[in-house]
């Protein structure tokens, strides 16, 4: 578990820089250094005023197993969110109204939001998610995908 | 699951865990995951309906599924899920009332406000300034972003 810094909390009060004994708070890019930082050692998350730093896990637990009635329900919505976003995306595309164009992207930028949450819920919650990785070696199947992409995805995932 | 996601969806998924990775400070990952879902969003072909009427209807039929579909998670004990159908209940409620408010009285609605999306949950508002926090989602208002005219 390696530190991070959210720059937008960050107020630059600098307790960070004080208590690691690495020195790997103190870097020329406002990120900690993850060669240099010690795992677990918490000393700067517990330091910041402003809970500007937390611990990234290196490793997660199993996500939680889906019933195949939640998938079924969550995946009929996101065909529905799907959809509208991509019928408000080409309302978007297809006029030169100024106000029913914004209109429309953010109809678009709504209902893929909600399409990504609803998505998430059925089954691919975590990135490194065994669920995530078995959709990726099936796409690898398929002609024309991007395989070096997916397969320098599968090697850090 | 292969078979049951269009290209958009795939393109939709790969974005979702795109953010995911930057939330752990991957970036390489994140990457990567946004360019499969650039990928799979420009195989994605053109929407068989196409104008708002269409959208309404859509969304109409949507909050009408709503409640079945959380007793449905309800009954499994699914509270992810619930919390993802409750969430985007609510703004389908607030789309719909705005595009029915919009096919009635056109850009007067719309010429001398904003439009806000919450870029967490989808919440969609009309005003100069958005809400403190997210109604929907309780998401801090520097999450909310203006939509470009």
């Amino acid at each position: 578990m390696h530190a991070v810094r959210n720059i937008r909390l960050c107020t630059k009060d600098c307790l960070c820089l004080y208590v690691c004994p690495s020195g790997a708070t103190d870097t020329e890019d406002g990120q900690i250094d993850a060669g240099k930082c010690i795992s677990g050692c918490r000393l700067c998350v517990d330091a910041c005023p402003s809970h500007a730093i937390s611990l990234v896990p290196e490793e997660f637990p199993k996500p939680q197993d889906k019933s195949d009635t939640s998938i079924g329900v969550l995946m009929e919505m996101l065909k529905s969110k799907s959809e509208q976003s991509l019928i408000a995306s080409a309302i978007s595309e297809g006029t030169d109204d100024p106000v029913l164009r914004q209109l429309a992207s953010a109809l678009t930028m709504s209902n893929r939001l909600m399409a990504e949450d609803i998505i998430r819920e059925a089954g691919f919650m975590l990135p490194q998610g065994e669920s995530v990785k078995k959709l990726l070696m099936e796409l690898k199947k398929d002609h024309d995908v991007p395989c070096d992409v997916i397969d320098r995805l599968l090697e850090l995932l | 699951m292969r078979e049951a996601l269009s290209v958009n969806e795939l393109s939709i998924l790969f974005s979702n865990l795109s953010k995911g990775c930057e939330k752990q400070y991957k970036k390489e990952e994140a990457e990567l995951f946004g360019k499969l879902s650039e990928f799979y969003g420009k195989k994605a072909s053109g929407p068989d309906k196409h104008g708002l009427e269409d959208l309404e209807k859509m969304t109409r039929k949507d909050i009408d599924e709503y409640p079945e579909a959380k007793q449905k998670v309800l009954e499994e004990s699914d509270r992810g899920a619930m919390r993802a159908l409750v969430w985007s209940e609510k703004v389908s409620k607030i789309v719909s009332s705005i595009i029915s408010r919009y096919l009635k009285s056109g850009n007067s609605i719309l010429e001398t406000t904003n439009i806000h999306v919450c870029e967490i949950c989808g919440f969609v508002y009309l005003g100069d300034e958005p809400p403190e926090v997210c109604p929907v989602c309780k998401v801090p208002k520097f999450k909310i972003a203006k939509v470009r005219r």
